[in-house]
Formats: C-alpha cells, structure tokens, sequence
C-alpha cells in the first residue's frame, strides 16, 4: 500500500532548492522506475493481448481437438463434441469482453474508440459467422460441405481481423499471424472429413498460441531502455 | 547534475503521474479515480501534483459529465510528451556518463 508513497509525499515541496537530489534515486533507479510506473499504466488501461491469445489458443486447440477425436471414428462428430466446441468459444468470448471491458474503464480517446469498433467488428464477423452457416444447414448442405464452410470462414475471419489489427496497432507480427490463419483456412478446407478438424486446432489453435508469445516479446521489447526515449512520430522500420 | 533535469517533473510523485499518462496513447484520457487507484495516491495529494503540471502547461485536465456524475480526464499535452522525452533523455545522458 504504502511502498513508495512516502517518497511522494516528500514531492509537492520539491521543485524547489538543486541540493535534494530525488530521494537518493540514481538516474539507472530512476528510469526503472519510469518503466515499472509506465508497464503498471499499460497493465491497468490496456487488455492483455497474452491472456486473449491464449484463451483463444485453448479454446480452438481443446474445442477441435474434441471434434477431431469423435469424428475419427464414426466419419463426423459427436453431438457432445459440438457442445464442448461451442463452451470453449462462448468461454473465450465471455473472457474477452470482461478482460477488455473492465481493463478499458476510465479511460476515453482514440484507443478506447478504436478498440471498441475492432471488438465489435469481430462480434459483427461471427455473428454474420453463425447466420450464414445455419442457412447453409437449413438449405440442406451435406454435413462435410458445412464443415469446410465453418472451418474455412472461421479461419479467413480470424486472418482478416489480424492484418486488420496489426495495421490498426502498427504490429507487423500479427499481421503475419494473419496471413497464416489464411493459409490455416485453405489447408483446414482440403484436408478432409476428420483431419479438417485437427487442421483447425493444431495449426489454428496453434497460429493464437504463436499470438500470444509474440505478444510477450512486444512486451520484453518495450522494457528495454532504448524504447523509451522514442522520437515523437518516430517511424522504427527503417 | 540535477539542474539539467526539469524540476517539474523530477519530484518522484509528479515523475509517476508524468509516466503514467505518457504510456497512454496520444489523445487519449483517463478518468481521475482510475489514475489515483493506478498510482496509490490520495485524491488530495494527487489533485496538488496535477495542478503544478497543469500550471506547467505538461497535463490537460477536462471537466465533463457522465450522466449526472461530474467527471474529470486527464491527458499529457504535447508539452508535456516532449518534456517528458527531454527529461529521461537527460537521464540517459546522465546515465552514460556515469558508466563512461
């Protein structure tokens, strides 16, 4: 509670005579502190991209899988694997909406406007998602035919809203991401009746994984000293 | 050589007020409770800091509504982002001449 506060307190006289020298911080302490404060700030206003990877990356790799191990033997899935598919999803969307809402609170600008759209762009996606896939039932669509239509647009909205994000936060790395969920949708679309499914928890899965360490170099490279004397408007990509 | 380091900034409490709204994105806010929960202050000593930096021209304070709930955001003004860049550049400098 009170770890360094005694020092701030100290603070509102200062400003003031050259002798006090910041409560005997060196200026190596100093710029620690300037990016513990500033991680701590990120913590608290930005959702944490390793917790929705990951979630994501269970969810796809545990809910498939389930789908992949039924439909080996009998051609197509259990019911019941269905059912573990769709907790696993609506689990991660229930996590993704109260991690970012609750992170994002009090807080108001561009960001929160833009991270709003883009969560709602993916709502829209898979709400679409779900409509189109349940008229391709209703029209009398074969069971396979359905599977590589679900696994397919899953993938290829998954990919498009990645390139879309790493342009939106200036991440090449997920738009890279991206780029392989596309490939996850062609190879997901030719494997075949069972292995579609393994396709889309292994690689798929896999692609959110690989999200998430990417996220946490992003992190590490932000920790380093050389960031935080960046320019203002500075373009890093020369 | 603390006479190259900007006073204003340089008191540890307003250095953690500074760096905190630098890590937001430019323009963007936050509501003041959420700052002062951020930084374990209370609303008093924190209220005093801002001022100072807001008197310094580095910290935008915006007064609004939120339904019938007076709320105040807070924001690092392009001053205050470029002070902030020259405060720990000195400490680089600083910094490398220890080592040197």
């Amino acid at each position: 509670m009170t770890d360094d506060n005694p020092a701030g307190e100290r603070a509102p006289a200062g400003g003031g005579p050259e002798a006090v020298p910041d409560g005997g911080l060196s200026p190596a302490e100093t710029l620690r502190m300037i990016q513990r404060q500033q991680e701590a700030a990120r913590d608290a206003t930005e959702p944490d991209g390793r917790l929705l990877f990951g979630v994501w990356g269970l969810a796809w790799l545990i809910g498939y899988l389930a789908m992949w191990t039924t439909a080996r033997d009998t051609g197509s899935p259990e019911g019941w694997a269905g059912w573990v598919l769709a907790g696993c999803i609506v689990g991660a969307m229930a996590f993704t909406i109260v991690h970012s809402v609750s992170r994002t609170a009090g807080t108001r600008g561009a960001s929160a406007r833009i991270g709003a759209m883009y969560g709602w762009t993916w709502f829209l996606g898979f709400t679409t998602f779900g409509v189109l896939i349940g008229a391709m039932g209703d029209a009398g669509a074969p069971s396979e035919v359905i599977a590589i239509a679900a696994n397919g647009v899953a993938c290829l909205i998954v990919g498009i809203m990645y390139i879309a994000g790493g342009l939106l936060f200036e991440e090449n790395r997920m738009s890279a991401v991206g780029a392989w969920m596309l490939v996850t949708a062609c190879l997901a679309a030719f494997a075949g009746m069972p292995n579609t499914y393994l396709v889309m928890a292994v690689a798929g899965g896999g692609g959110f994984l690989v999200m998430a360490v990417v996220e946490q170099g992003i992190r590490a490279r932000r920790r380093s000293p050389r960031v935080t004397g960046r320019t203002p408007g500075g373009g890093r990509d020369a | 050589m603390p006479d190259e380091l900007d006073p204003v900034i340089h008191a540890p409490a307003r250095l953690r007020v500074v760096a905190s709204l630098a890590a937001l994105g430019h323009g963007d806010e936050v509501a003041f409770p959420k700052l002062r929960k951020l930084l374990d202050m209370t609303a008093g000593n924190l209220s005093t800091h801002l001022r100072k930096l807001e008197d310094a021209g580095y910290v935008r304070v915006t007064k609004t509504h939120e339904g019938r709930m007076p709320a105040t955001y807070l924001a690092l003004t392009e001053t205050g982002r470029t002070a902030f860049a020259d405060y720990q550049a000195a400490l680089m400098d600083l910094l490398k001449g220890a080592q040197g």
